[in-house]
């Protein structure tokens, strides 16, 4: 199976490798998606008036890659982690670990020590995890990442609830580079630049994922996940070993989750602390960018993740006023945002509009047949009214009682 | 290599010294029973909340990640209630010496703050339950947790909107005036005040009351019915969605119970529903999915062992419960107490 050209029904696909089969449109537009996301940092920088940041694409695609690792267990085993900062807070309390008290400085030590430390966290927690499922399985994961919360809290070694600080040396024309293995002689300063550096390694670094994850969810062990996912017991009749698989996947994800928190540490911020790294709403953020990128999507977490950070960091600019004063509002708007994507898109962003997607079918529809609008928007006016008058039923027979 | 030193450290510490000074101070008889009393209070409080969480897990399937907020609200709630109930304005002014017509009928005035803040929460679940919960029970489950969490950042925001971000205690006046009545101090306990008696004692009654409900009233039958078969609790003439509503209701209502107590104990502030959550997640493990029991004796465990942890070494307070979980998880993964439904 090597890269090539090939025809199915009359028309041209590209072989890009083993599993990866596109049209020539399709192809061009993953090119088109990957160059604007290398071009993000610089659209950001060159306007003040567009609502992007750069802090919270960083942020957001780290998160995005952790919620990759999860929708290995969403989309195939049917599991609901609800604890997956663990593995991103292990892997960026790690390399802080490592920075701060071993002066270890290059990225070749801290990377794979960060990840070894998430993976072998996650073969812990996967052994008391194995035996639930369903929501079970949540709580019994939220209860562990909650656990890890408490213990860097409670050492005072670890920085308490301050964290630790993870910036290079401070000393004049050091920067986060000089963790890289030098190549040659090059001076790179300005903080631009190494900022697109940065960008641009964790670009790569999550193609390489997104494909490692593409083979996964192809191969014969993601084929077993997803029957595993659709009814246990029929798997286990057919001789999977289904706790073998579902510890596998685990630790997958959890290797996934260590390698972003590694480079959140690493290139993103400038100290670990547990409430931004290991709190149970990290490990709600990262499964919530799961569904609204899509999780039946392999891209969907990932584009999710940015997205959710952009429009958190949006979000935080509202300001209400209420009888207890002036206060930002950030958390309620994204949770109006999870809000819709459960009643409106529950296939989220990705998933709605993909082939099949119910924007992308409606946009199909709409191009045959304009005066489709009309319709829809009766539609929509008597599915609020009919809501509405449910709900007023609702609470009169609550009240009243049935009459 | 400090860290590895300071490691190696901290684990001597946790085998020899500190940690077995620790554990003589908590071992001198007063300490002793004045930590487990203190502790008994926080379980029974817990238990509160816990066993709404519980009861909606066991007879939903939902995992409401919201009904720590729904403590939270509780508290807020009550700080707005007694604002209106206690003072010259109000019902009645915190008497300020021991008086034993007076103290005990002020210590009726807060119980009358938690029963009506329970009372209001009582709409607010239902209202949350038939809007917003039940159009997605056909659903996934990712979707309620979803879902769930959307409802928690909402009303987190909300209650910092509505009462702002400060902590609102409970005033000192009414707190010194329960604090009067002589309780532990004739049993030669003086430093553990009355207030944590008052609450031990209403927690206890409510939870008996509970027992009570789901034991010998129809109601509670049905829906302990509804729990074990929903199929045929639906054959024979229950209405799946009233028992819904009113499962999320009860819930609801000993959340916001459970908050009236502690912003009568300490204070209301914004994130107390958070850590709540997350220990009840602890008890329900411990105690066994959906079993009332289970919650009892989960929650005291969980409430008297931090209590006992703020004695031997605070720093492992937060993490101490989550270690009994881990713990039970190894030793018997399904709980203490099996499924509820065929006993209370």
């Amino acid at each position: 199976m090597t890269p090539g050209l090939e025809r199915e029904d009359g028309s041209l696909r590209i072989r890009l490798m083993k599993g990866l089969v596109v049209s020539p449109l399709q192809l061009l537009g993953i090119l088109v998606g990957i160059g604007l996301l290398f071009a993000l940092p610089d659209i950001a920088r060159s306007t003040e008036n567009l609502p992007i940041r750069e802090r919270p694409i960083y942020r957001g695609m780290v998160l995005g890659l952790a919620a990759v690792g999860l929708n290995l267990l969403l989309r195939h085993a049917d599991l609901v982690s609800f604890g997956h900062a663990a593995f991103f807070g292990t892997g960026a309390y790690t390399t802080a670990i490592l920075i701060q008290f071993y002066e270890i400085q290059s990225v070749l030590i801290l990377i794979p020590m960060a990840i070894i430390a998430a993976t072998l966290m996650a073969v812990l927690i996967g052994y008391f995890t194995l035996p639930h499922e369903g929501l079970y399985f949540a709580l019994v994961t939220l209860a562990f990442g909650q656990l890890l919360y408490s213990i860097p809290r409670g050492i005072g070694e670890l920085g308490g609830t301050d964290g630790l600080n993870v910036l290079a040396p401070s000393q004049p024309g050091t920067s986060v580079l000089d963790r890289f293995p030098r190549l040659g002689d090059i001076a790179l300063t300005g903080s631009d630049i190494e900022n697109s550096i940065l960008f641009a390694v964790t670009i790569v670094v999550s193609l390489i994922m997104l494909l490692i994850m593409l083979r996964i969810s192809k191969s014969p062990f993601g084929r077993a996940l997803d029957a595993i996912g659709q009814q246990r017991t029929r798997a286990r009749f057919l001789g999977l070993r289904v706790k073998r698989y579902v510890w596998a996947a685990f630790i997958i994800s959890g290797f996934y989750g260590g390698v972003a928190g590694a480079l959140y540490a690493i290139f993103f911020t400038s100290g670990v602390s547990p409430d931004e790294t290991l709190q149970v709403f990290v490990s709600g953020d990262i499964l919530y960018i799961a569904i609204l990128g899509g999780f039946n999507t392999l891209t969907g977490p990932f584009i999710g993740g940015i997205i959710f950070e952009v429009l958190a960091n949006i979000a935080s600019d509202f300001e209400l006023t209420g009888p207890g004063g002036t206060k930002e509002i950030g958390r309620m708007l994204t949770g109006i945002v999870l809000l819709i994507i459960v009643f409106v898109f529950p296939s989220g962003v990705v998933g709605s509009l993909k082939r099949g997607g119910k924007v992308r079918e409606a946009g199909v529809d709409l191009k045959n047949d304009p005066s489709l609008i009309g319709p829809w928007l009766s539609q929509a006016a008597s599915g609020t009214v009919a809501a509405a008058k449910r709900a007023v039923e609702n609470v009169r027979i609550l009240l009243l009682g049935v009459k | 290599m400090t860290l590895g030193i300071e490691l190696l450290e901290s684990s001597a510490f946790v085998l020899q010294g500190g940690f077995l000074d620790g554990v003589r101070t908590l071992l001198q008889p007063n300490t002793f029973v004045e930590q487990t009393i203190n502790g008994l209070q926080r379980g029974l409080v817990l238990f509160l909340i816990a066993s709404g969480l519980t009861v909606i897990l066991g007879i939903l399937d939902v995992l409401n990640l919201a009904h720590g907020e729904l403590y939270a609200l509780g508290a807020f709630i009550a700080s707005s209630v007694a604002g209106y109930l206690i003072g010259s304005s109000g019902l009645m002014a915190p008497p300020t010496s021991f008086d034993p017509v007076m103290s005990f009928a002020f210590v009726g005035v807060l119980i009358l703050v938690a029963l009506i803040t329970a009372l209001i929460m009582l709409p607010i679940g239902a209202v949350v339950e038939t809007t917003l919960i039940r159009p997605i029970y056909d659903r996934s489950q990712t979707y309620q947790l979803v879902l769930t969490f959307a409802i928690l950042l909402i009303i987190a925001d909300l209650l910092e909107l509505i009462w702002g971000s400060q902590p609102i205690g409970a005033s000192f006046a009414s707190q010194q005036a329960v604090n009067d009545i002589p309780t532990f101090e004739l049993i030669g306990f003086g430093n553990v005040p009355s207030l944590v008696a008052m609450i031990i004692v209403v927690s206890l009654l409510v939870g008996a009351a509970l027992f009570w409900f789901f034991s010998r009233t129809k109601t509670g039958r049905i829906i302990r019915a509804t729990a074990i078969d929903r199929e045929m609790a639906t054959a024979l003439g229950v209405s799946p969605d009233r028992t819904f509503t009113l499962v999320f209701a009860l819930g609801s209502f000993l959340a916001g119970f459970a908050g009236a107590m502690q912003f009568v104990r300490t204070n209301a502030q914004p994130g107390m529903g958070e850590s709540a959550l997350v220990l009840s997640f602890v008890v329900i493990v411990v105690g066994g999915l959906g079993s009332l029991r289970g919650a009892v004796v989960g929650a005291i465990i969980v409430g008297i062992l931090e209590n006992w942890m703020i004695v031997i070494n605070p720093e492992f307070q937060t993490a101490a419960p989550f270690a009994v979980m881990v713990l039970i998880l190894l030793v018997k993964p399904e709980g203490l107490f099996g499924t509820w439904g065929e006993r209370t």
